[in-house]
């Protein structure tokens, strides 16, 4: 074979080490630029704005409650997964699309590390837009006078689960490299969160509770408020979204062609660890349990998160006793107070009549924001005990409901759970004579024998009268007919029997044929 | 030698794209002509470290590719334009340019002003902020030739460079190609003869897999001088002539 004149290779100088990093920083400059994700951001803003943003802003002017729906339930992160996973699928396929492949594949930079910018890129961009997204909605809470504090670790945990969906499918993208990648890894998010949004509801220990749209013990109602928001299950479930976004972003490198051995090493060595991060912190999740003030997680739980926020409460007078709330419910301080007034008025001067009423923190039972009893009286004097975060029936133009309605709801609510502690009824029903001896003091207070079976539903305790299929029953039956004896007594007779019978009534030593 | 194959075969299933090829080259412009289905592509993409050879010897810039390390080396010093060039649309030329220049691990100090003489080398400093989705076939081609340029490679590979360009900027490449080959090994796989006349200083042809000829453009000629084959220019006519003794040859041994 002939050939052309022999020439020595050109020697260059050695590269920097500092030029790796300014080399990816221009790459991700560019990718930034270019990237597909800016596109699809103003459906995300609209989906956002209509399935998160929207409904959490005619809730209570609460964080627990603003953020609840939202953050807690994933609406967010449902929000966004889908999009993110499908536009970091669209650029993971990007080189095959396009058919620059072989040109990414003769150049020098490992075409791991390449991968790893345009995702970079893709990530940042998405991960930009929750944060703003949230921020935005965050500032517009506060600029409303929300209450509380924010849920940052579930800010956190949002921003985990899209840097996640955007690993998961840029790989998806990278290695079926089609036209075809995107819609399925958007739709395959789609399905996946469904099923972890199912789950979530029927799941209220285990490993399920690692799922990001999984609700239950997610925080408390008196998270931000009474107590600080508990980090433990935010934390395992960060470390489980962060181990699937590591063990995605480590696959890419295992082909031969990502780069060099050492490199692959080490790609094998990150998916591995994102793999037993994500299992340890599903392993985790397993040993949560209902701690007092939200889900525990025993080798995650510090116990700095114990303790409560200190506050000076806000008081009003009524009938004589002071009624006293955290601060956050300032604005609800006329309602409650107004609300107890009747009942407050028709037990003063009975033996266990509140001298105080004060509003404290729940204790969490499983379940969506579950709590435990709404009301005690207890102690010397006695103070009655309001825990009225776990009312769902919180009045006002930015409560549950709007209008005349709800407020006269909220009362009935407030004056039946009073009266019904005061009865000494406890959690349930109470026995047949406590139940007739409520409805009695309830008719006095003002709330009428016809609404009290709406109200005692609302309350989530059985009906005291006959049921009615799926409604709240009628006000009925010997339990309201006693009620109705006694509340026909003239007030002095009335009193003067309450007075002679309170402790045996409360210690359930009453029956309905021994009521006047 | 910048190049040296040696028995160099790359298989497909049971095709053999490149079939036991045995090739030298230093710096000039090297044109690698034949029919569509030579193998040229395969041969092209082999000695850009795209495919892996099944057999045979490959040593590029002095270096084996086979092992990661010099193979990174030779990438660092090589320019490839594949027959048929992806692109991100929404990439400025700028960028374009960029982006595969920095991926060539190209000094990031450098890149700008390389880019700069790259997009001016093939003519589209006017376009240098263009999408690359306005651009036209031939400008787009250009494009490409450019990101294969920026580094001033040691090695620059060309797969069919001047489809699409007018006639103007075919002058313009070739002088281009001409100016490469002073200080680097250019090896230009190609349709068009005319290109070959005007820019290489050695042609090899290849046929099914195979090197049927190599030698200097008018060793080519000279092939087809009285020999009755087809063809408008002496050149043609000696590609014509060369390849139609090769496909006898092997009739005859089938």
């Amino acid at each position: 074979m002939t050939t052309a004149t022999d020439a020595p290779v050109r020697p260059r100088a050695p590269r920097a080490a500092r030029a790796v990093p300014l080399t990816a920083a221009r790459l991700l400059r560019i990718e930034l630029r270019r990237g597909a994700m800016p596109w699809i951001l103003p459906l995300v803003a609209a989906l956002f704005w209509f399935d998160s943003y929207r409904p959490s802003t005619a809730m209570p002017p609460l964080w627990m409650w603003r953020t609840f729906w939202n953050m807690g339930q994933g609406h967010t992160i449902v929000d966004f997964g889908p999009f993110v996973a499908g536009v970091a699928a669209w650029m993971g396929s990007r080189d095959g699309r396009r058919g620059t492949a072989d040109l990414v594949r003769a150049a020098a930079r490992p075409r791991y590390a390449t991968q790893l910018t345009t995702w970079a890129a893709t990530a940042i961009s998405a991960v930009g837009a929750y944060l703003a997204f949230v921020g935005v909605m965050f500032a517009v809470y506060a600029h409303q006078g929300v209450q509380g504090s924010p849920p940052w670790w579930w800010v956190a945990v949002g921003a985990a689960a899209v840097t996640a969906f955007s690993a998961a499918g840029f790989a998806v993208g990278a290695f079926f490299p089609s036209r075809f990648a995107a819609p399925l890894a958007a739709f395959g998010s789609f399905l996946a969160l469904a099923m972890s949004s199912q789950t979530g509801f029927r799941s209220q220990s285990g490993w399920a509770l690692i799922l990001p749209t999984n609700s239950n013990g997610n925080y408390q109602p008196m998270s931000g408020i009474f107590y600080p928001y508990l980090p433990d299950l935010p934390i395992a479930r960060v470390m489980f979204l962060a181990g699937i976004a590591t063990a995605a972003l480590g696959l890419l490198g295992l082909p031969a062609q990502a780069g060099g051995p050492s490199l692959r090493r080490a790609a094998a060595v990150v998916t591995l660890a994102g793999v037993a991060a994500a299992g340890t912190a599903a392993g985790l999740a397993g040993t949560a349990r209902p701690g007092p003030h939200g889900m525990v997680i025993p080798a995650l739980h510090d116990a700095a998160n114990d303790r409560p926020i200190r506050y000076t409460p806000v008081c009003g007078h009524t009938a004589g006793v002071p009624v006293c709330l955290n601060p956050a419910y300032r604005r609800y301080l006329p309602d409650v107070t107004a609300a107890l007034a009747p009942v407050l008025a028709e037990v003063a001067g009975l033996p266990g009549a509140p001298a105080r009423a004060t509003q404290v923190a729940g204790r969490y039972s499983k379940g969506e924001g579950g709590g435990g009893q709404a009301m005690t009286i207890n102690g010397r004097p006695p103070v009655l005990r309001m825990v009225l975060d776990s009312l769902s029936t919180l009045p006002g133009s930015t409560g549950f409901t709007a209008g005349r309605e709800a407020t006269t709801q909220f009362a009935d609510l407030i004056r039946l759970l009073s009266v019904h502690a005061f009865v000494s009824a406890g959690n349930g029903a109470g026995t047949p004579a406590q139940r007739a001896v409520q409805a009695a003091l309830l008719q006095g207070a003002g709330v009428p024998f016809a609404a009290q079976p709406t109200a005692l539903a609302i309350a989530g305790l059985p009906p005291s009268g006959p049921s009615t299929g799926n409604g709240p029953g009628t006000a009925s039956g010997p339990v309201y007919a006693a009620a109705r004896r006694l509340a026909a007594l003239p007030a002095a007779a009335r009193h003067a029997w309450l007075a002679a019978h309170l402790a045996a009534l409360r210690a359930g030593h009453l029956t309905l044929a021994q009521l006047p | 030698m910048n190049i040296e194959l040696t028995e160099l075969t790359r298989r497909f299933g049971r095709t053999r794209a490149v079939d036991g090829v045995s090739l030298q080259a230093g710096p000039g412009v090297f044109g690698l002509l034949g029919p569509n289905g030579a193998g040229k592509t395969s041969l092209l993409r082999t000695m850009a470290t795209v495919l892996p050879p099944t057999s045979g010897k490959l040593r590029l810039l002095g270096r084996d590719p086979g092992g990661y390390g010099p193979r990174r080396e030779i990438r660092r010093r090589l320019g490839y334009l594949p027959q048929s060039l992806g692109y991100y649309p929404g990439f400025t030329v700028a960028e374009f340019v960029e982006y595969f220049g920095l991926l060539k691990d190209m000094p990031p100090g450098r890149v700008p002003r390389a880019v700069a003489v790259a997009i001016e080398h093939v003519g589209l400093g006017d376009k240098a902020r263009a999408k690359l989705r306005t651009l036209s076939g031939g400008m787009l081609r250009r494009a490409g030739i450019a990101q294969a340029i920026v580094n001033e490679p040691e090695l620059l590979l060309l797969d069919e460079p001047t489809a699409g360009l007018d006639p103007e900027q075919r002058v313009a490449f070739r002088g281009l190609l001409r100016e490469f080959g002073q200080r680097s090994t250019v090896i230009v796989s190609t349709h068009l003869v005319e290109d070959v006349g005007a820019a290489c200083t050695e042609v090899a042809l290849m046929d099914a897999g195979k090197i049927v000829f190599h030698g200097t453009p008018e060793e080519l000629t000279a092939r087809g001088e009285g020999s009755g084959a087809a063809g408008d220019a002496p050149l043609e006519r000696g590609y014509s002539a060369v390849l139609a003794a090769a496909r006898s040859v092997t009739a005859a041994r089938a």
